[in-house]
């Protein structure tokens, strides 16, 4: 691997333990574009071939230790000195984290996320009482929500919702988000492959994005108002968007029927 | 339509030749072993993720167009030629099949399907409607068009499937059992195809007029076609 001359005298510049970390970040070419720890754009999910973890051991070291202080200091480049201290990393090594505090952002995101299958258990599905994909993802919101209040988030989000509308990281945010609807409908079962698989994305992220936006300012014991908005969006979701696939299915119907009446008139088609 | 001809199609091979030509490529002979003691296995790469899912889903979206054009011939040539019944319900049921198989790696993957899905939905079914009120030979033509390209399609799938196995069995290592199935099963639904563009020419879709036209354009179409599915 041959290095140009200016990233050589970042790494040498660097720590010796944190090296590596700016020579994997050389090689995947992440300087100059945004960090992406889910990286790759293809979904494709291997069973014999499973992906590495998100982050590597030392940034996950750094981030989880000041996650740990987003309560207490907030989403803010504090948080990170500290986790990089507590990490056993000088301060000069925040420069690994080009976006600052809003790489802890998505480290919580990305976290929440990948370990909601450890949050849910849900019966196999040939029990007694098989509970309906629409209830299973009602439970995975929820559930998700309740990370934010383990990790003692909740009071802190508004401050993560504004990292997350700069612009530069509305991308990589709005990539985390549908991410999370993909992982709710695979994780309630849902076996979807047609164009119903955008709507239902689409439509799953707007009401999470929506009620983790009224979290963030429930006064509620147990975030019962939280649990009572979500139920009317999903409510709504379920009228209205019974309504738009009802058109679409009366349309194709219409057009089937339109066929068969010509071909009873002995029209060739 | 002095167009026509000067389409680069002719320069592709004809049906029949592609068909040898396939068959002697990818012999079904050489059979993968299967896995006797579970072996730590390297990640996918990025460019192969990629390939599997774009795989994956212009498959689906293939097999889709399929099951519809069948679907929406069937009842004018049913009518018109009463013994071609069972060959279109032959035909019909396994494309239904490979649809089926390939609606289910999508969910067992996560690969998304195509953002073109209503569109194709709607072109495959006109497709099928307008060969089909054009008569047997149109039909069939329609049929030998199609399963060209998508023969050649899958073979070069399977082609680099086996590339990757044998780069993984060069270091020591081998593919796992999703990947030697999905192997077995491209297989086995490309040559299904071969089968319906046999049937196709037996039933003369040669006979179709204009031939040139027709299968020039569908197979210009899959191809655009199959070009879109990978990416949108
Ligand atoms: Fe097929
Ligand atoms: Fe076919």
């Amino acid at each position: 691997m041959s290095l140009p001359a200016s990233t050589l005298r970042a790494v040498l510049r660097t720590p010796t333990n944190l090296r590596p970390l700016l020579l994997l970040q050389h090689r995947l070419g992440l300087q100059s574009s945004p960090r992406n720890p889910s990286s790759s754009t293809a979904s494709y999910h291997s069973y014999d071939h499973p992906a590495p973890a998100p982050y590597p051991p030392a940034e996950t070291a750094i981030l989880s230790a000041a996650l740990a202080h987003v309560p207490t200091t907030g989403f803010t480049r504090t948080a990170l000195t500290t986790g990089l201290r507590e990490a056993g990393y000088p301060e000069i090594s925040l420069n690994l984290f080009p976006k600052g505090a809003f790489e802890l952002v998505r480290y919580h995101l990305v976290t929440q996320r990948t370990q909601l299958n450890t949050r849910v258990q849900f019966p196999d599905h040939d029990s007694a009482a098989p509970i309906s994909v629409g209830r299973k993802v009602r439970s995975l919101i929820l559930a998700r929500l309740r990370g934010n209040a383990d990790a003692g988030v909740v009071g802190r989000w508004q401050e993560a919702v504004a990292l997350m509308s700069l612009a530069e990281n509305i991308p990589a945010s709005l990539k985390e988000l549908s991410l999370l609807a993909d992982e709710m409908w695979f994780l309630a079962g849902d076996v979807s492959v047609d164009s119903s698989w955008y709507t239902k994305r689409a439509s799953l992220a707007g009401v999470y994005a929506a009620t983790e936006l009224f979290q963030s300012t429930d006064q509620s014991t147990d975030f019962r108002d939280t649990e009572q908005f979500l139920d009317r969006r999903l409510e709504e979701l379920r009228t209205v968007g019974g309504a738009v696939s009802g058109t679409i299915e009366w349309m194709g119907f219409q057009g089937g029927a339109m066929v068969n009446l010509l071909r009873s008139k002995g029209v060739r088609i | 339509m002095a167009l026509i001809p000067s389409l680069p199609l002719k320069a592709r091979l004809s049906p029949l030749a592609f068909q040898l030509q396939a068959r002697q490529c990818l012999p079904s002979r050489r059979t993968l072993a299967t896995a006797t003691e579970p072996r730590p296995k390297t990640p996918l790469s990025k460019t192969q993720k990629e390939f599997l899912d774009r795989a994956l889903r212009v498959n689906q979206a293939g097999e889709l167009a399929a099951t519809l054009i069948y679907s929406s011939q069937s009842p004018p040539i049913n009518k018109a030629h009463p013994h071609l019944r069972p060959l279109m319900k032959h035909m019909y049921d396994q494309e239904a099949g490979h649809f089926k198989k390939f609606n289910e790696l999508l969910a067992k993957h996560r690969v998304r399907p195509t953002a073109m899905y209503p569109v194709w939905h709607v072109a495959a079914t006109a497709l099928g409607w307008s060969t089909g009120a054009l008569g047997r030979e149109a039909a069939m033509a329609c049929t030998e068009a199609v399963e060209t390209e998508i023969g050649e399609h899958y073979n070069s799938q399977v082609r680099e499937l086996l590339a990757w196995s044998d780069e993984l069995e060069g270091r020591g290592e081998e593919l796992g059992d999703e990947l030697k199935v999905l192997i077995q099963d491209v297989r086995r639904i490309r040559d299904e195809e071969l089968e319906h563009l046999d049937h196709a020419v037996e039933n003369d879709a040669k006979e179709a007029n204009p031939y040139e036209l027709l299968t020039g354009v569908i197979r210009a179409g899959c191809r655009g076609a199959i070009w879109v599915s990978e990416r949108v």
